[in-house]
């Protein structure tokens, strides 16, 4: 049975070379290209007609001749599965847009971005943003966009309850029986999103509100600090007296800004597409932003959310200097303002490269606002090496103590796991 | 000679109508819809009873009350203080001042109301009356009946009986509900505030308020001072609704042990058929919805206000089309395969004998154990080293694969079934084997043949798992992966995703509905015998 | 059978040859590569590295959460096949009667049997939501509730939804494996019975009951098995939120591979799950093979 299976192996292989457009002859250079869903648009923009009547493929194939674009774009829910299964098959895309990267930089997966990234372009990046990037003091991975998270409420409704806008916890606790009494609890003050998707921000609104957070002052992992065991049990205690959604652990962040653009939630932290978000879903109310609140005497920042874009080696590329110049033309064409302001616009992102930000602020003047948020928001430690760890950790550990375990024994044991 | 049995059925009959009838309208006159409406409510937070403020916002609603009253409803004011003490130790406060208007209406009043009810009370009224016509002409016609059986047209009246009394018990559950939705409108229309604007102007807003599908707080709050005993409406009814059900039952079975296990029987059915088709339901309203109603956080809509017919020419525009063309193509491919392989293993399974008979079928089955998930690592990688990743023939092949299980064992039990008698005749008329199997035993084993196809088919239509890792580019993915871009980054769009599923739903339903005959007579030949 | 079909020795193989080849290269090279990965380390990224012998299989056992979920993944699979087969078991009695719309019946029971599992799981989903689901909707429309019910207001609830739906996606397929054992039982049997004064329960336990055996052992092997292997319905309604607590083995090892990237213990879960599975095929096969010995 072995020799058949062997023979039909090898017929099947010699059909697929045929079947399939392998390369034979020398042909322009092909770069397989991964871009993350954002909305709606986004395939239609790569792909379709989306880009004023044409699309990002056919432009950037008509104005650099000899480079072809393999490009796809693939739904935040698979991108991972498709990513790790395509490394683990040798088929590492070469330009992927994600929101990690120190994995793969570890791994000795990535190009570093000097090899590839043209110096004017390079030079062009907001600086913080590439701080987030680097491991070893080699620039992995380059933002393609970010987002800031802030409070947003909904004017009319503290103003009928007749509350300020929060900026402590204490406060925020006041304002939340406030409204759950003036409304007979039938609008939740306030939202809280621990699911398995992203409650990783709950955990940095409540820890870096408290002067914790997933690190230490020098940059060491410190998930059980007694700043976050407060932080944590102070968010738990919002759940436990009924100030939020009813079941964080799995209604999304979309659920939340469902039941705020409804009027069901008079609070949520989101990120700064939230007022498109509502308008897109109909809704009709009217709301503004504020600062995070903090713990009474701390400080509270801006959480700020940044995806990368990430070239891939490749042994097997004939001609190595070639192609890193293929994705250097890739990058300075997507980043060319003509292109990224109507992508970042159309997406309703922040930019992450200055040239952008004048158009952007005469589109839309609340872009400023936001552009100052976002200089001084904190970012996730997503370039150390265990961030996937983590991330998944503090949210088993919010949601074990949603079902009653004891937060700091969850954490105690992430803190050994992590460190011993 | 009058038969006994007859005579007493027939006054059991008609008194049991009598008294259904008689109890319906005495309920029906009676005050059962208790409102508290709660007509206008205002709170004033940070008010302390006896401040300045207290007193402008008293003499507000005060003034409400008074309007209220002028227009000659009995209106209350009710005042509710809440005193907490906030974390900085201040004392807060939040006065609710409500006025409320005690109603009473009986479900008779809604006769002459205009509303949709008023019409199904109507035709509620009139189908009682018909069947008490109809009950007495067909018992006095029975009166003097020599024989046993009654005659037809009497027959007939007293059928005409039992549907109008079943017809009007139908229309019960219609009633209560559109007294719901009526009497919530009426009062969101005293709540709103808008009294003074006049009858026309206050109905038009809550129209708007109500139909047109934005969702808005006002509505929510408008409704809330709402309650009315319409369950109690139901449980009272009760007795007058058994009494009509036996009427009917009696006059047309004439016995009620007999057809109580027939009535258990439909029930049951009944609610699997509901149960079953719930959730189809929610798929197609959810598809003609607009975005907003989705979100219908105040659950006033069962149906959309608006069919939004957009949302089918939207996904088109969405790559709709393509995925069910590659589905097609995966499902179509799979399942051709699946066959071509499958039939001949188990007409050798069937017919012959040989060594390792009992291996195979064990080999089979193994490849049944493993999940799709499980093995993304592995297909992938195999895919990778035959070039067909991200291909809808590597999608094909590796469904047909994981179909054959399932498709032989469904074959095989097929053929043993079917005699083998035929086939030695055709061998011994000088076909070859394979002249016997596709000229004797195939188009005997036809609805065999045909269950294991759409069971292949459906199952291959139906894969997700596997298309998720192995397909990345979007022209190539089947419908199943394809509508998981309604559910994005940024947004789930039910609508969107509803729509998709009910288009890639639909094909399937019908090509398994329409199979259903054979599917239990393949199921029976394939599974049981095999 | 010893018929003229088998004219050389060779023949019955070069039949089985297609099927062979079929799962052989798509079903089992891939068993081979999981199992070989099984002992192999592998990184975050996926990148594939050598030998470790059990490593992988000792980490996955040492899990915090593998106890919870392979507890979970047992009542998962009792309940669903136990209480679908069960209740498949009554709806085909029932739906084996003659009476009017049986055939509009038996249609719509069809429906959740060719509907796709991410399909029905997401309709579930959307059904359940307490904020804007259409069972609260329909339920406050018809008078029934008066305030909307959180449906899924602790993780054991929102388990059993789960479970829920899984049997309703399973009913339609043992009612239909039981109707086709019902319809080849010979009336004759019944009326040979209520002669000799046989109740219904004697009907049921001394007939009906042992002649549809053979169905209803092949719908509940099979359903162990789809079932065990059932990802979309547990992944698309909670990902096994809160903690794991609603994770079966297949959406857990899912999880681990791509969520928390230990890969190494993932595949060594799988192949412990394909372990399992075997042993229940296995009894399976014997009990069957051992009936057909016997005929």
């Amino acid at each position: 049975m072995k020799k058949t299976l062997a023979l039909l192996l090898a017929l099947t292989m010699v059909f697929a070379l045929l079947v399939s457009p392998a390369a034979f002859a020398d042909e322009p250079i092909t770069l397989d290209v991964i871009i993350c869903q954002y909305g709606p648009n986004t395939n239609d923009w790569f792909l379709g007609k989306g880009m004023n009547g044409t699309n990002f493929v056919e432009k950037f194939e008509a104005e650099n001749p000899g480079i072809k674009l393999n490009l796809d774009v693939v739904s935040w829910n698979d991108v991972y599965t498709e990513v790790d299964t395509r490394i683990a098959n040798n088929n590492a895309p070469d330009i992927l847009n994600i929101d990690v990267f120190a994995n793969y930089a570890n791994e000795g997966l990535l190009l570093p971005v000097k090899d590839y990234c043209p110096d004017d372009l390079f030079a062009d990046f907001f600086p913080q943003f590439i701080a987030q990037s680097v491991i070893d003091d080699t620039v992995w991975a380059v933002p393609d966009l970010a987002s800031a998270r802030a409070l947003f409420y909904n004017v009319d409704m503290l103003k009928e309850v007749g509350v300020e806008v929060p900026t402590t916890w204490a406060e925020l606790e006041d304002a939340s029986q406030a409204i759950i009494d003036y409304y007979n609890g039938e609008v939740y003050p306030w939202g809280i999103d621990l699911t398995t998707d992203e409650g990783q921000a709950a955990f940095a609104y409540y820890t870096w509100g408290n002067g914790g957070g997933f690190v230490d002052a020098d940059g060491n992992w410190a998930v059980n600090s007694p700043e976050n065991v407060e932080g944590i049990n102070f968010a738990l205690g919002l759940i436990k007296k009924g100030y939020t959604n009813p079941n964080p652990a799995t209604q999304t962040r979309y659920d939340l800004q469902d039941m705020f653009a409804a009027g069901k939630m008079a609070m949520v932290i989101a990120p700064n597409q939230l007022p498109t978000y509502v308008s897109d879903k109909g809704g009709n109310i009217t709301m503004a932003t504020a600062g995070i609140p903090a713990n009474e005497g701390k400080t509270g920042s801006s959480v700020g959310v940044m995806d990368r874009v990430m070239a891939f080696k490749d042994d097997a590329a004939p001609d190595q200097a070639a192609r890193n110049e293929a994705i250097g033309k890739f990058l300075k064409f997507f980043y060319d303002p003509e292109n990224y302001v109507g992508w970042v616009s159309m997406e309703g992102f922040l930019p992450a490269v200055n040239s952008a930000v004048e158009a952007l602020v005469a589109s839309d003047p609340s872009f400023a606002a936001w552009l100052d948020v976002l200089g001084t928001c904190q970012f996730y430690p997503a370039a150390k090496a265990e961030w996937d760890q983590v991330k998944q950790g503090v949210i088993a550990a919010e949601q074990a103590a949603l079902t009653g375990a004891d937060i700091q024994t969850e954490l105690d044991a992430l803190q050994a796991a992590l460190v011993g | 000679m009058r038969n006994p049995d007859l005579i007493g059925s027939n006054r059991r009959a008609l008194g049991l109508v009598i008294l259904g009838i008689v109890l319906s309208l005495i309920l029906f006159s009676m005050p059962l819809y208790s409102f508290n409406a709660c007509v206008y409510t205002k709170k004033s937070p940070n008010t302390f009873v006896g401040d300045e403020k207290y007193r402008t916002v008293r003499a507000e609603v005060e003034q409400v009350a008074d309007d209220y009253r002028a227009q000659g409803f009995a209106a209350e004011i009710g005042e509710d203080v809440l005193e907490r003490v906030n974390s900085k130790g201040e004392t807060t406060s939040l006065i609710t001042f409500t006025v409320n208007q005690s109603l009473s209406k009986s479900p008779l009043s809604m006769l002459g109301c205009g509303f949709p009810a008023s019409y199904v009370l109507a035709a509620m009224l009139f189908l009682m009356g018909l069947a008490l016509v109809c009950a007495i002409l067909g018992s006095v016609g029975t009166m003097d009946l020599v024989h046993f059986h009654l005659d037809r047209r009497t027959a007939s009246l007293r059928n005409l009986a039992a549907v109008a009394l079943l017809l009007a018990l139908l229309l019960v559950p219609v009633f209560i509900l559109m007294n719901n939705v009526a009497f919530s409108r009426r009062i969101a229309l005293y709540n709103a505030g808008l009294l003074e604007e006049g009858k026309d102007a206050l109905f038009a807003k809550m129209d708007r308020l109500l139909f047109d599908g934005r969702m808005g707080a006002d509505i929510g709050k408008a409704l809330s001072g709402l309650t009315m005993e319409h369950s109690g409406l139901i449980w009272m009814l009760l007795p007058a609704i058994l009494m009509s059900l036996l009427a009917a039952v009696q006059l047309r079975y004439g016995s009620i042990k007999s057809s109580a296990l027939r009535a258990c029987l439909y029930f049951f059915v009944v609610i699997v058929c509901v149960v079953t088709l719930y959730p189809y339901y929610v798929m197609t309203i959810t598809a003609f919805r607009s975005n907003a109603e989705t979100l219908d956080m105040y659950f006033l809509h069962l149906f959309p206000t608006k069919w939004i017919w957009s949302n089918l020419s939207d996904i088109i525009h969405r790559g709709v089309p393509r995925y069910l063309l590659n589905s097609l193509l995966v499902a179509g491919g799979a399942t051709g395969l699946a066959m071509l392989c499958g039939i001949p293993a188990a007409y050798a399974m069937a017919r012959m004998n040989f060594k390792g008979k009992k291996a195979f079928l064990g080999f089979v089955i193994m490849s049944q154990m493993f999940s799709p998930v499980v093995l993304l690592i592995g297909i992938s990688q195999l895919m990778n080293t035959l070039h067909l990743n991200d291909s809808v023939l590597g999608l094909m092949l590796i469904n047909a694969a994981f179909n054959q299980a399932f498709a032989i064992w469904l074959l095989r039990g097929t053929f043993v079934s079917i005699s083998s008698e035929m086939e030695q005749a055709a061998l011994i008329d000088g076909c070859g084997t394979f002249g016997a199997l596709t000229k004797v035993l195939l188009p005997m084993a036809m609805p065999g043949i045909v269950t294991a196809l759409i069971f292949v088919f459906i199952n291959a239509w139906n894969e997700y798992t596997i298309a998720t890792v192995l397909i990345s580019t979007a022209s190539n993915r089947p419908i199943t992966v394809g509508i998981t871009q309604f559910s994005s980054f940024n947004m789930i769009e039910w609508q969107y995703l509803f729509a998709a599923s009910l288009v890639a739903t639909l094909p399937v339903v019908v090509l398994f509905m329409s199979i259903e005959k054979h599917l239990t007579s393949g199921l029976t030949s394939g599974g049981v015998k095999g | 059978m010893n018929s003229p079909l088998n004219r050389h020795k060779w023949e019955p193989y070069l039949w089985l040859l297609p099927s062979i080849i079929l799962i052989a290269v798509f079903v089992v090279f891939p068993i081979i590569i999981v199992f070989k990965l099984s002992f192999s380390e592998i990184s975050k990224a996926g990148v594939i590295g050598g030998y470790i012998g059990f490593q992988n299989y000792r980490d996955a056992v040492h899990l915090p959460a593998f106890r919870t979920v392979m507890l979970n993944t047992f009542w998962w699979v009792i309940s669903v096949v136990g209480i679908s087969t069960i209740l498949g078991f009554v709806v085909a009695m029932v739906f084996n009667q003659k009476f009017r719309g049986r055939k509009i019946a038996r249609a719509i029971l069809v429906f959740p049997w060719a509907t796709s599992l991410v399909i029905q799981a997401s309709v579930w989903n959307y059904i359940i939501k307490y904020e804007y689901g259409s069972l609260n909707s329909v339920l406050l429309n018809l008078g029934i509730i008066k305030q909307a019910i959180n449906w899924r207001s602790s993780y054991q609830i929102e388990f059993i939804w789960e479970c829920g739906v899984g049997i309703f996606v399973t009913v339609p397929f043992v009612a239909f494996c039981v109707l086709s054992g019902l319809q080849s039982i010979d009336d004759s049997y019944y009326e040979a019975a209520t002669v000799d004064g046989a109740g219904f329960w004697d009907k049921l336990f001394k007939i009906t009951l042992p002649m549809v055996r053979p169905s209803l052992t092949v719908s509940t092997v099979l359903n162990i098995i789809y079932v065990f292997n059932s990802f979309p319905i547990v992944f698309t309604m909670t990902k096994g939120a809160p903690a794991n607590k609603t994770d079966t083995m297949i959406t857990y090892l899912y999880m681990l591979s791509f969520y928390e990237r230990k890969k190494g213990p993932a595949t060594a879960l799988s192949v412990i799950g394909f372990l399992i599975l075997c042993a229940c095929a296995g009894i399976y096969m014997m009990t069957v093979m051992r009936k057909e010995d016997e005929q």
